[in-house]
């Protein structure tokens, strides 16, 4: 009944979506994050239009479905402000952004879940605001906010399959192609999905043990 | 009220009309104070008379409503003539002023993600971009002085608490403040760790650093201090040499205050005298 050969004659192509995947997971996840350190400082810091500013950014992105906005940065960003972006452009920014909104949250909880004592002994010193984020309070804040950072990140990862609806080429655009000439869906989304779990299982693993460290 | 001492020289700590308000709750009421270089004050009241703000305000951590307060002869924060609310000179120079002030916490503020060592070196180094063997150098100084040139390797969650003030009372030299801020420094402490804090400012003391200590502890009061100021809801209240104002009180406020604080001070009495 199953026939388990189509995996392995299409192996190039997994591997290939393996690293489109990859791909968009380092990249949007790393500028997802440099994003959502300013989102969170935007936050926090002493101009109110930028805190209501960093609010809005949150908001927006948490209470839209990733999928709707991922076509609408493709389909409706070119109609609506007349600038015609790649798919590849269109996904790295969805993600980026919506990634930055949860990844904020995370920074911004961190940073304000440090005693203002801290940064009141920063700047009795004499340092800067910027000194003292930079010295005391952000090295404490990331320790304390690896785990759920590494969640967050997992989840990064699986929501680049979306990206398939676009046609950029991960895995899961992978699945649908190789299942449209085989005829065996069940096979390959099978086999794609264990793939996330070899990578998502031992991630997990190691983000717990983070915080049994902390 | 102030009878400030006079000593022919200008002030280091000028304060002249503060005043603090939180919403409704003004704290500190049109608050005038001079601190001379050498002079050990001692700030007493009780709780919610507006201590830590006071403190607080001399650099800057909060800011007055109004005002205007000098560091060694240079505004740091004046109210504009015709000005509803006052503003601190530019940010830059206030934190170049605020490194000429150290400041000692009730609960130490430690960085816990640094050595001692580098706990009292960070000042100097982040603020001052001192050279570092410089500043390791003077840093061992100030924890030898402290006496805890020994646990320069240690992590600050490692030592007791006593040991913790003296680290943080050595990070604030280490900048070589004019003016040094307590704000109960000992309060957070087991009562048999209380002394070696005690001590160690004591030398301080004598050796001529300018302190203003919020403190609970007459004792420290009456044999350390040159000098103690009563605040009451955010007035000072009583100002004077410590026997003067402690022993033989004119103010009901400040009278209450001792007797609830007498059996205290007597406990103090034979420790501070060894010294
Ligand atoms: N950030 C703040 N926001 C609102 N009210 C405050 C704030 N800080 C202090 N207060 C209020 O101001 C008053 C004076 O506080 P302050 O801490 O200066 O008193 P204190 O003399 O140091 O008292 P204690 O001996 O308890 O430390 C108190 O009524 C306090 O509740
Ligand atoms: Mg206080």
């Amino acid at each position: 009944m199953f026939d388990w050969s189509v995996i392995f004659q299409n192996t190039d192509l997994i591997v290939k979506g393996l690293g489109i995947t990859i791909y968009y997971t380092v990249l949007t996840t790393v500028l997802g994050l440099v994003i959502g350190l300013v989102i969170a400082v935007a936050q926090i810091c002493g101009f109110r239009f930028f805190n209501w500013a960093g609010r809005l950014f949150v908001e927006f992105f948490r209470n839209v479905p990733l999928l709707v906005w991922l076509l609408w940065s493709y389909y409706a960003l070119p109609i609506f402000f007349g600038i015609n972006i790649s798919k590849q452009a269109a996904g790295i920014m969805a993600l980026s952004l919506y990634g930055a909104a949860y990844y904020a949250e995370i920074l911004r909880a961190g940073i304000q879940s440090l005693e203002r004592g801290q940064s009141d002994a920063a700047r009795a010193l004499g340092m800067s605001g910027a000194q003292a984020m930079r010295r005391i309070i952000l090295p404490q804040a990331f320790r304390r906010m690896i785990p759920p950072l590494a969640g967050q990140t997992i989840i990064q990862m699986k929501n680049t399959t979306l990206l398939s609806v676009i046609t950029v080429p991960d895995l899961l655009y992978q699945a649908g192609y190789i299942s449209s000439f085989t005829y065996r869906p069940m096979e390959i989304y099978t086999a794609i999905g264990v793939v996330f779990l070899l990578i998502l299982i031992p991630s997990n693993y190691i983000a717990r043990k983070l915080e049994g460290h902390n | 009220m102030t009878s400030s001492q006079t000593s022919g020289t200008a002030p280091l700590v000028s304060i002249r009309g503060l005043s603090k308000s939180y919403g409704q709750h003004q704290v500190l009421k049109n608050i005038d104070l001079d601190v001379h270089e050498g002079e050990v004050v001692a700030l007493l009241g009780s709780s919610g008379s507006g201590k830590t703000t006071l403190l607080r305000c001399i650099n800057l951590l909060e800011i007055p409503d109004k005002g205007r307060i000098e560091i060694g002869g240079s505004a740091i924060f004046d109210t504009p003539a015709g000005a509803g609310r006052g503003a601190a000179v530019s940010q830059r120079q206030v934190n170049g002023l605020r490194s000429r002030v150290g400041m000692v916490f009730q609960h130490f503020n430690l960085f816990p993600h640094m050595s001692v060592l580098e706990n009292v070196m960070e000042g100097p180094r982040t603020v001052l971009k001192e050279n570092p063997a410089t500043n390791r150098d003077r840093a061992m100084d100030y924890l030898g002085k402290v006496g805890m040139a020994s646990f320069a390797d240690r992590r600050p969650d490692k030592l007791s608490g006593g040991q913790k003030q003296r680290v943080s009372i050595a990070r604030a030299l280490n900048m070589r403040p004019q003016v040094m801020l307590f704000d109960e420094p000992t309060s957070a402490l087991d009562p048999e760790l209380v002394g070696e804090v005690l001590e160690t400012m004591m030398s301080l003391a004598k050796e001529g650093m300018t302190m203003i200590v919020v403190t609970h502890e007459l004792g420290f009061a009456l044999e350390v201090a040159s000098r103690v100021v009563f605040l009451d809801q955010g007035c000072i209240d009583a100002d004077g040499p410590p026997a003067d104002v402690l022993l033989h009180p004119t103010s009901d406020r400040v009278q209450s205050f001792v007797n609830r604080f007498h059996a205290t001070a007597e406990l103090m009495r034979p420790l501070l005298q060894n010294n």
